[in-house]
């Protein structure tokens, strides 16, 4: 039996390096919703869907001042409870990056290898993605200490791989996913080739998709407005009359105002990432830009996807 | 003949909203009012521009244009850049990388202004002209 855990993190614990250097940095870009679906519960389903006989999800606890070391915390919990209920093989996967790696033809090549420990390579560049046997994991040491203590086999991945290092990586695979250089599809239906459009979504006569685009779960596209060149507005966003967006991402729940220009950015809230002047600015302006879903309080680029991450946790 | 004042340069603060374009402008109007008004705004210290910093400047433009004058932004800010971008004003403004280019474009010699030397084939004409009146 394999079992599963995803470790939902932006600091490599295993190496002890955080390998982003933006401002952003500490986002965790693989909880954000990207075209429907955030990275990690994609990287869940599929697991459930191939070989995995239990998935379980770690996450950070920002609550606390070293959260973030939580969710290796209860990724060792996770996998003392998966060796007592006889899974002979964990999957650990820290997510982290987005890769394609079937783990059934993983599981295959580590059990024919014998090695105890195998861990996934991409151009032989290694992936978070560990394949171990139980009986090597002790209960009284954590899961990081088993993944470093062992001589490891490497299984070469083929599939496709972006680290999600950064809000480059974020837009590179929205981009990727519409001219299907990657397995990630848009959780909506694509009513015209090339435009997704999620379930409550409603756009006004007069705007204007073009393809490729996606329109997330009961987004509001106001009159006039033009959306344009990948770009993907996620659920519950509200854009004004007039404005433009062009291969730029919208975040979950983001107000855009009237008669704008967003264009080659990232926008949360009130928070804009412009990838192209590489800037990042908060829009104190509430008409110009603000968070949508009335909740107290503004939310800094530290706190993207993990409270997305805890809404989506909960389901 | 038309005259207008020397070119004046100023630095915009660092934060462009309601408190500081009101105390910005204090400084600034006076030289709206001027005749021919030729102002350069350094943007190189904007961090941060609201949407009154936006309409500082529009309304700005609006009055130097009519006193026949002019108002360019000089060393724009990768912020300032953002902004004005997101708002969709970049393209009414006229800017430049440095103040020096900035100022130097207010003293470039207009193309009508310079006499124009005859064209070779202008004399080519008259010759023909020439030659068809003696046959």
């Amino acid at each position: 039996m394999l079992g599963a855990i995803i470790i939902a993190d932006c600091i490599d614990e295993a190496e002890g390096t955080n390998h982003s250097a933006e401002p952003a940095g500490q986002v965790l870009w693989a909880c954000v919703d990207v075209l429907g679906q955030s990275v990690i519960a994609r990287v869940a389903d599929q697991l459930r869907r191939e070989s995995c006989d239990a998935v379980f999800v770690a996450r950070p606890d920002m609550r606390k001042q070293h959260g973030a070391n939580d969710a290796w915390n209860g990724a060792s919990a996770h996998a003392a409870e998966l060796k007592q209920e006889g899974f002979e093989t964990v999957l650990i996967v820290r997510c982290g990056a987005y890769a394609e790696v079937n783990s059934a033809e993983m599981l295959a090549f580590h059990r024919e290898r014998g090695a105890g420990l195998t861990r996934s390579v991409r151009s032989g560049e290694p992936l978070d993605w560990w394949m171990i046997d139980s009986s090597l994991l002790l209960e009284d040491q954590p899961i990081q200490a088993a993944l470093r203590g062992q001589e490891e086999a490497s299984y070469p991945a083929s599939g496709y791989v972006n680290r999600m290092e950064s809000a480059y990586d974020l837009r590179r695979l929205v981009l990727d996913s519409f001219s299907s250089r990657c397995g990630l599809r848009p959780h909506a239906t694509e009513l015209r080739p090339g435009i997704w459009i999620s379930e409550g979504a409603h756009i006004a006569r007069s705007a204007r998709i073009v393809a490729p685009s996606f329109i997330g779960r009961d987004v509001l596209v106001s009159d006039e407005c033009l959306i344009t060149r990948g770009s993907n507005v996620e659920h519950d966003c509200r854009i004004d009359f007039g404005t433009a967006v062009e291969d730029s991402s919208i975040l979950p729940n983001t107000y855009i105002g009237i008669g704008l220009d967003v264009s080659h950015s990232i926008v949360h809230g009130s928070n804009l990432l412009n990838l192209r002047h590489n800037v990042t600015l908060q829009i104190t302006d509430p008409v110009v830009m603000r968070q949508h879903s009335g909740r107290a309080g503004d939310r800094s680029w530290s706190d993207i996807g993990r409270q997305e991450f805890a809404m989506s946790s909960a389901e | 003949m038309l005259t207008s004042g020397p070119v004046v340069v100023m630095q915009v603060p660092e934060i462009l909203n309601v408190k500081e374009v009101e105390s910005f402008m204090q400084e600034l109007g006076p030289l709206l009012e001027s005749n021919r008004p030729r102002i350069v705004l350094d943007c190189s210290q904007v961090r941060l521009m609201e949407s009154a910093g936006v309409e500082m400047l529009l309304r700005c433009l609006e009055e130097v244009l009519k006193r026949d004058g002019d108002l360019k932004l000089a060393a724009l800010s990768p912020e300032a850049e953002v902004i004005l971008e997101l708002m969709r004003v970049a393209r009414v403004f006229e800017t430049f990388q440095t103040c020096e280019d900035a100022v130097r474009s207010f003293n470039a010699i207009p193309a009508d202004a310079v006499p124009q030397n005859t064209p070779w084939y202008a004399n080519v004409f008259n010759e023909l002209g020439v030659v068809k009146q003696a046959s």
